[in-house]
């Protein structure tokens, strides 16, 4: 608990979180059930609660300067455990959603990619762009040349500019977005943790150990399903991003041709290709169908969620969908899908800070930042743990 | 007069075989020559019970005798018209907890059945007390409470007559602009529904309404009191005078003698001059005067006095201000600034209104100041939708379904809620700063408001004044509990006064919503009109309703000691002037702690006497020194211990056989005769067992149990004529959950006496 706080309520940001998928949040009367229940949640000043006051006074200073937004990885134990039923896993992605929107740079585009009332705006841009290209390439002829040829189809050379100067924007974007989070935590520290300063370079080192086998993930109860879907979508991501990037290797500087589009698809590139595609879309469609199915396990779904699924999920069925299409030997069926594909992978490029996508770089530094200051979440939680008496004199100047 | 008597043993139950029954029997036949004398198993079976109206019939029996289960079942089965029952316990008391087939638990039920007889024997044959008849009943305040009280009695056929001070009905009910429902959904703010209830009394012809008015006096007694009800003027003030300076001096004397023994106390009694003694002037002012037989004092609250939030800033800031300024604002309309006239963008609610230093002033607060507050935010939010209204409370108490209201408000984004100690209010420019300890979201939390409302508390008005202005020996007030409030037995009688026929509802007994003042008002007619009935009737009334009985008194020997006018807790004996007691039948509860107050030993029930209790202890019998079986009577009382050594027999829990229980209606019945009388008898040890008492007392009758404490530590004069030592004689107080203490304490007395030798008087 901060020792002095000055509360000036932001009615405005309290009203957003309420619209952007915590609608239970003003349900929380503090009994902390949230923060026993929560596997990963630090035991010095744990969350949920206390971001779900902070939503409830409207404290947008505190919420968006808060490390801890990005540690809870929405397993939902603590919603299916809210006596209140005031969803503390949706108020924590609401308050996510939110300050991504305050952080990205620029922030324009977190507004239009967040704002419901924008989406055919948003996802009109891409759509433009590749249809721009096709129509200058090939004028919508979808029947040649055939058997299928994307290089043929619309040249490599300006997809490749467009995709890498999307990318590049994305990552300028993200770096400068994520730079402005960590000085900020780094000047505020909200939530006044004190301990051993590490560098941000091993501290980040030691934040990806954990990410990379999700191993916080994996302690969450109620939504372990989820554990193994992100697992496989996030390997699968890795995968296709390492296939993609040694073709254009194998392209640009090797100047090798790529893997024929009709041949045998036993060579290795292309077994690690599909491979890593199946698991993507395999993780994918679990998390979607459970969304779905059940979503007091799942959490509510908000806009947010739907657009960065839509993104994600699209950009992987189009993917495969093209791939069959292509075996199935439908020439202007593949190319079709080809240009669908492409309008997707743009969207997810351009739009990568601005999506619910962006958290794979605000966890990683919320963690790293953690790791830095040592908020450290591993309290051994041994059965029946009862912490130890303090002193009187201690306990009464507390 | 002799009572012609019939006992019925119980054999079922076990009784008949753990005990010789012939035996038994016996002891009724030979030793007291009873008419009747029967032993079958389970006379509350119907055809069983023919027999014994049969024996009535035939026999002429007076009473009969019911030797088997505990009087606290089959009461209804045994009750036989004009026939007095007494009941022996021989299932709990004996069987049950005693091994079967044994010397020992044959001798106990034996000196039951004795005690029985000897009891019934000793029964005399009195009237009920019926001369009081009046029915009509007076409602004191004509708020929500009085208004659903007038109205629940007119409409059950009842004269009602209504008195309320101010010159029109409705009370606070008519000042404020919204009340919570008490209807579900319980999430909105309604219009008061006073108007409504105004128009019916107004419009009922068994209602007499004096507005502007108070009561000027009541004397008499339930079913007789005479009442003048006086309109308001400069006497008001005068007779709260009087009456205050009588209370200022009677605490004033009661913190003098508190060190002292209360018998100094009673001995400088005659200092202070007794209340309502002498002639009664006949009125020579406008007024009216009526005869009601039972009276609803509704008379409400008054807010708490705000000066004393100084801290808070209250009196040195305009904008702060008491909930019950922040009625009046809202009820403008829009919320304005008492200073500027601004309008108001938000407002901090101050629930707690305790200094930092101190613990928070609770004693007038309640779920109703919680409430309020809600209710007070919603106002703000109605009126403005970007309002901010923060909230801080010790205790968010919202009972009930008021839980929904709650509910409702805290989903509010504009309402802010969070435990916490104000520690001030201070100018913040603008703005007035509200800086908070100890919150949910900082140690400390400072918040820029433009106004601030106190939740002040519910004080009742008998704080102020007599209200009832009663013409009683014991003063015209109400006695109230440590906390200002009317003082009852608060869980088991509610309504209940310590001035018989006198029953509180509404916000005079404690803080209370409108809904449920008017539930209460109601529920308070209800208790008015039963006493009415029953003293009518000649019954007592709760907690002893339906009992016939009544203290008498045999004037000649009284010598004006004053104890028993003294004693009383609710103020049965008024006085003459020259102290004579002038007993009032109907307003005793027919505890009996006069009985054991009185040094003369003249005050006695048809069926319950100094007598007859000591001769109950005469007729045990009383082994030698050298057998080795001591004996202890044990006076418990009737509403605690008796339950409770019932639940131990139940539970099959064992102590020793050498416990003679004597029932007791209340442990104030204990008289030292009878302790006198159990020792020269060779009786080895007296024990007590009351009911708990202090601050949070349990005992039916207020203070017997007390009182038979204070008698005990009196007692030592009488052991020392004796030679005995003072161990033999122990006081405890039983709570009716705390069967398990019984044996523990019975076996323990008994090994303390192991220590002495026996009674040296057995055989005399």
């Amino acid at each position: 608990m901060a020792k002095e706080l000055i509360a000036e309520p932001d009615l405005g940001f309290t009203k957003g979180l309420l619209k952007s998928g915590g609608s239970d949040l003003k349900k929380c009367y503090q009994c902390a059930t949230c923060s026993v229940a929560c596997k990963v949640s630090p035991d010095n000043q744990p969350y949920p609660r206390k971001e779900m006051i902070w939503a409830q006074w409207g404290l947008k200073d505190r919420l968006m300067n808060d490390p801890d937004i990005w540690l809870c990885h929405q397993c939902n134990d603590c919603s299916t455990l809210c006596p209140r039923g005031a969803n503390p896993g949706d108020l924590m992605k609401a308050v996510r959603k939110m300050h991504i929107e305050s952080t990205c740079w620029p922030s324009f585009l977190g507004g239009l990619v967040g704002e419901p009332s924008m989406f055919v705006v948003a996802m009109g841009i891409p759509v433009v762009v590749v249809l721009l290209l096709v129509y200058f390439f090939n004028g919508f002829d979808f029947s040649g040349p055939s058997p299928v040829n994307y290089g043929a189809f619309i040249n490599y050379i300006p997809i490749q500019v467009i995709y890498t100067l999307a990318l590049v924007f994305a990552v300028v974007s993200l770096v400068i977005s994520l730079k402005r989070y960590w000085n900020s935590l780094e000047a505020n520290n909200p939530i006044e943790v004190q301990g051993p300063r590490k560098g941000f370079v091993p501290s980040l080192i030691e934040a990806l150990k954990e990410i990379l086998p999700h191993t916080t993930f994996r302690d969450c109860e109620a939504n372990n399903i989820r554990y193994a879907a992100h697992l496989l979508t996030f390997w699968g991501m890795i995968g296709l991003f390492v296939t993609t990037a040694i073709v254009a290797f194998n392209i640009d500087i090797l100047h090798l041709k790529p893997p024929s589009q009709n041949g045998p698809g036993t060579v290795a590139i292309k077994i690690l290709g599909n491979a890593s595609a199946v698991a993507f879309i395999l993780g994918l469609v679990i998390m979607t169908v459970r969304r779905l199915t059940v979503p007091d396990q799942a959490g509510s779904s908000a806009y947010f969620d739907w657009l960065f699924l839509f993104v994600i999920l699209g950009t992987g069925i189009t993917g495969l969908v093209t791939e069959l299409v292509r075996w199935a030997g439908s020439v202007p069926g593949a190319y079709f899908f080809y240009m669908i594909h492409l309008m997707f992978v743009l969207a997810l490029l351009l739009y990568l800070p601005f999506l619910k996508f962006a958290h794979l770089g605000y966890r990683t530094v919320a963690i790293a930042w953690g790791k830095s200051v040592g908020r450290n979440m591993t309290l051994a939680t041994a059965a029946k743990y009862v912490p130890p008496a303090k002193p009187v004199e201690e306990a009464a100047s507390e | 007069m002799a009572q012609k008597i019939g006992v019925y043993i119980d054999t079922g139950y076990g009784i008949g075989e753990a005990l010789d029954v012939e035996a038994l029997s016996q002891v009724a036949v030979k030793e007291y020559k009873v008419a009747v004398c029967r032993a079958e198993p389970y006379w509350s079976d119907p055809e069983k019970l023919a027999i014994i109206r049969n024996d009535i019939a035939t026999e002429e029996l007076t009473a009969v005798i019911i030797a088997g289960p505990s009087r606290r079942v089959f009461e209804k089965e045994f009750r036989f018209d004009g026939i007095i029952t007494e009941r022996v316990n021989l299932r709990e008391h004996v069987v049950w907890c005693q091994p079967p087939n044994n010397e020992d638990t044959q001798m106990l039920a034996e000196d039951y059945l004795r005690m029985g007889i000897v009891k019934t024997q000793k029964y005399d044959d009195r009237a009920p007390f019926s001369e009081a008849t009046e029915k009509a009943i007076l409602v004191i305040g004509g708020g929500v409470t009085g208004l659903h009280a007038a109205l629940g009695a007119a409409n059950a056929g009842y004269q009602v007559y209504l008195v309320e001070k101010e010159a029109e009905l409705g009370g606070w009910a008519r000042k404020y602009p919204k009340v919570f429902t008490g209807k579900p959904p319980y999430d909105e703010l309604v219009a008061s529904q006073v108007g409504e209830k105004i128009a019916a009394v107004q419009a009922s012809d068994r209602v007499k309404v004096f507005t502007g008015s108070q009561v000027y006096e009541i004397a008499g007694a339930p079913g007789m009191f005479d009442v003048i009800i006086r309109p308001n003027g400069p006497w008001v003030e005068e007779a709260n005078k009087k009456a205050n300076d009588w209370r200022a001096e009677q605490l004033a004397r009661a913190a003098r003698f508190a060190g002292e023994k209360q018998e100094a106390a009673a001995e400088k009694e005659e200092e202070v001059g007794a209340w309502g003694v002498g002639e009664r002037p006949e009125p020579d002012y406008e007024h009216t005067r009526v005869a009601v037989g039972a009276i609803v004092v509704a008379a409400g609250w008054r807010p708490e006095d705000a000066s004393k939030f100084e801290h808070l800033g209250f009196g040195k800031y305009p904008d702060v201000i008491t909930s019950v300024q922040m009625e009046e604002l809202a009820a403008k309309g829009k919320i304005t600034r008492p200073s500027d006239g601004a309008a108001v963008q938000s407002i901090a609610f101050i629930d707690c209104t305790g200094k930092d230093n101190e613990k928070p002033n609770f004693l007038y607060h309640s779920y109703v100041t919680s409430l309020v507050a809600l209710k007070q935010a919603h106002y703000l939010r109605q009126s403005n939708p970007d309002g901010r209204a923060y909230i801080f409370y010790e205790n968010m108490r919202t009972p009930g379904q008021y839980e929904k209201y709650y509910q409702t408000m805290q989903d509010d984004p504009g309402v802010f809620l969070s435990k916490g100690g104000v520690l001030g209010v201070s100018n913040g420019g603008r703005q007035l700063a509200v800086e908070v300890k100890d919150t949910l979201l900082a140690e400390r939390l400072k918040v820029s408001v433009d106004l601030v409302v106190l939740g002040v508390g519910m004080v009742p008005v008998t704080q102020d004044s007599a209200v009832v202005n009663l013409r009683y020996r014991q003063g015209p007030f109400l006695p109230v509990n440590p906390q200002g409030f009317n003082d009852s037995h608060f869980i088991c009688f509610p309504y209940e006064t310590q001035r018989t026929g006198i029953y509180t509802a509404g916000c005079v007994k404690q803080p209370m919503d409108f809904y449920q003042s008017g539930t209460d008002g109601l529920g308070a007619a209800l208790k008015a009109i039963q006493c009415a009935e029953l003293t009518a009737q000649g019954k007592a009334v709760h907690p002893r309703a339906g009992d016939q009985s009544y203290p008498e008194l045999f004037i000649t020997r009284c010598t004006q000691c004053k104890r028993c006018t003294d004693e009383c807790p609710f103020g049965m004996y008024d006085e003459k002037p020259d102290g004579t007691p002038m007993p009032n039948p109907t307003r005793c509860r027919r505890c009996g702690i006069c009985m054991g107050s009185c040094p003369e030993r003249i005050i006695s029930f048809r069926d319950h006497s100094v007598d007859m209790i000591g001769s109950m202890i005469k007729s045990i019998e009383v082994p030698d020194e050298y057998s080795e079986k001591p004996r202890v009577v044990v006076f418990i009382c009737e509403n605690d211990a008796y339950p409770a050594i019932d639940m131990a027999g139940i539970n099959r829990m064992h102590y020793s056989p050498f416990v003679r229980f004597v029932p007791l209606r209340c442990l104030g019945n204990i008289n030292l005769i009878w302790i006198a009388d159990s020792l020269s008898k060779g009786i080895d040890g007296v024990m007590l067992i009351g009911c708990k008492y202090g601050d949070d007392y349990q005992c039916h009758f207020v203070k017997g149990s007390e009182l038979a404490g204070v008698r005990m530590s009196k007692i030592t004069e009488t052991l020392q004529r004796l030679v005995l030592e003072p161990e033999r004689i122990e006081v405890h107080q039983l709570g009716i959950d705390e069967y398990a203490q019984v044996p523990v304490l019975i076996d323990k007395f008994l090994e303390t006496l192991s220590g002495f030798d026996p009674n040296p008087y057995k055989g005399f």
